[in-house]
């Protein structure tokens, strides 16, 4: 059990499932909690997507309004933007697809963080370095599952070889607020909620971005 | 605006400054050699050559200043496969060492003609692939709207040719003046160091010196004569520029409002009152060179320079502060798709 979950060419990546989402960030607490985050460092981040519109006839108005949940983590994309610009090498590319940072070779420029549409690497102040989910390696090593995944009361998270959980929940990835996937080519598939929008059809905003 | 934005603003700006004025200056020193003595060719250039090292040291250590971690500043090398800020740091460090290593055998005439223009052309060449790395740094990144355009290398390329027009030309200005000034330099060195007892006494320091008095000494009338011209086509060349960066602005701003939701708050930054500045600084720039200092340089004395070389200055320091505001536009417009 323990090796088949860093197993190389596996290429790890996340499941959401947004109809099951509440928003509840228990995800973003376990994370904070497993990897001793400093305040503002958010791996995952949990942001609340609204927006909608009304209808009026005669005298009758009829609200047409919507909201939805996004748990994004790192999606330890395909072809990662970040490793390539990085320019020491830090970011990482694990042999099983999953993405981190070498804190030995990091220097803090910050270009990872331009260059990502997720928003996964992010500026630990604390060591000068950047930081960012490592789909939990340490726990996977072990046999456990990551911290997110273990954490949400709705079991909306899920995780694996990307190529099995597109075969079994399907390979959507551009739903809104995330952008055109074939721009990042995410190890993520997401089961949408029912009001959910494609990225190119968006036409809500990000309701709580002081909390993502 | 904060350091990690501020410090980038400066080492872009300085080094696109340096690159463009070395390149200038490589294109004047072609054209003077067909026409003036070498030695002529030789005072009009140097002034503006040796100011060009200590612009692209104040842009590499800015560049230091954005760095989280700077005992591991060295591992910005390793990623040159993928990484354009690697290959950037690479040339712009090339480009340091050959500019530096070409200024130093100018200084002393070591070496031949050949070498030291193979050496000045490979520092020419290493600046353009720095420019062209720097712009590909922001161009290269999908994610963010504002910087996935063709605009991104235009702006780079017209702040590089302004800025370096503008620095040739205000070096030029500022040594005739300086030599004008009589005879200070020389009373420095006080009375049992002559020309002759520098050159005599021999050693490092001798070298320095008599090399200093050389630079320093007056500019004659046919190196004036060559100046002014220099400096007309230099302040016709920096308003078209000025013009140019004008036009593009407003282009840009029109394509970015015409984007999705995120190129949307790009144009908003870009339609604020930093912008306006920018524009208006830009603006007084190209008035400044294609009516006043191509003008003055038709009809300005040697006997009596220092018009010309205070309005060279302001044309300069008004350019610097748009250029920066527009700089730090850049950067305040990086919004990315995405969350």
């Amino acid at each position: 059990m323990s090796t088949s979950m860093t197993e190389p060419g596996d290429k790890y990546g996340f499941f959401f499932d947004q109809s099951l989402c509440t928003g509840c960030k228990a995800c973003q607490v376990a994370c904070i909690d497993k990897h001793d985050a400093p305040l503002g460092v958010l791996w995952r981040r949990v942001p609340e997507y609204s927006g909608g519109s009304w209808q009026v006839d005669g005298k009758t108005v009829t609200p047409n309004i919507f909201t939805y949940y996004m748990s994004v983590a790192c999606n330890h994309c395909e072809d990662p933007v970040c490793a390539e610009v990085c320019p020491t090498t830090a970011m990482t590319i694990r042999d099983d697809g999953t993405v981190f940072v070498d804190q030995d070779k990091c220097v803090g420029c910050r270009y990872c963080e331009w260059s990502c549409a997720y928003s996964a690497p992010q500026f630990n102040s604390d060591t000068g370095h950047m930081s960012k989910c490592d789909l939990c390696y340490d726990y996977r090593s072990e046999g456990l599952d990551p911290a997110c995944v273990s954490a949400c009361p709705s079991r909306a998270l899920d995780w694996g070889p990307i190529d099995e959980l597109r075969a079994t929940y399907g390979s959507e990835a551009g739903i809104a607020p995330l952008p055109d996937p074939s721009i990042t080519e995410p190890h993520l598939t997401i089961r949408p909620h029912r009001d959910a929008q494609s990225w190119d059809h968006a036409t809500g905003h990000i309701a709580n971005p002081g909390e993502i | 605006m904060n350091i990690h934005d501020t410090s980038m603003v400066i080492f872009t700006l300085a080094s696109q400054m340096a690159v463009g004025s070395f390149i200038i200056l490589g294109v004047v020193y072609l054209v003077l050699r067909r026409r003036a003595t070498p030695e002529e060719t030789d005072h009009v250039v140097a002034p503006a050559l040796y100011a060009i090292g200590p612009v692209m040291i104040i842009g590499l250590l800015a560049s230091i200043a954005h760095v989280g971690d700077v005992r591991n500043i060295f591992n910005v090398f390793l990623n040159a496969e993928t990484s354009w800020l690697s290959r950037e740091i690479i040339f712009g460090i090339a480009f340091a060492i050959a500019g530096f290593a070409f200024a130093l055998l100018e200084w002393f005439k070591k070496g031949s003609l050949v070498l030291r223009q193979a050496v000045a052309a490979l520092a020419a060449v290493l600046g353009i692939l720095l420019l062209w790395a720097e712009a590909m740094i922001y161009y290269s990144l999908e994610a963010v709207p504002a910087w996935n355009t063709w605009v991104v290398p235009f702006m780079f390329v017209a702040s590089a040719i302004l800025l370096g027009a503008l620095a040739v030309g205000t070096a030029m200005m500022v040594a005739t003046v300086v030599r004008g000034r009589e005879p200070a330099a020389d009373a420095d060195a006080g009375p049992a160091s002559t020309d002759s007892d520098s050159k005599e006494s021999g050693g490092l320091m001798g070298q320095i010196r008599s090399r200093f008095r050389e630079i320093n000494a007056p500019t004659t009338e046919s190196e004036w004569q060559f100046t002014t011209r220099i400096l007309a086509w230099l302040a016709l060349v920096g308003a078209v520029v000025a013009v140019a960066i004008i036009i593009v602005s407003t282009i840009y701003v029109g394509d970015l409002s015409q984007g999705g939701a995120i190129a949307l708050e790009s144009a908003a930054v870009l339609s604020g009152a930093k912008m306006w500045w920018r524009l208006l600084l830009t603006g007084a720039t190209a008035i400044l060179l294609g009516f006043a200092v191509y003008r003055l340089a038709a009809s300005t004395r040697l006997s009596a320079p220092r018009m010309l070389a205070a309005t060279m200055l302001v044309t300069m320091l008004l350019a610097l502060v748009g250029e920066f505001l527009g700089r730090s536009l850049h950067y305040e417009a990086m919004f990315r798709v995405g969350i």
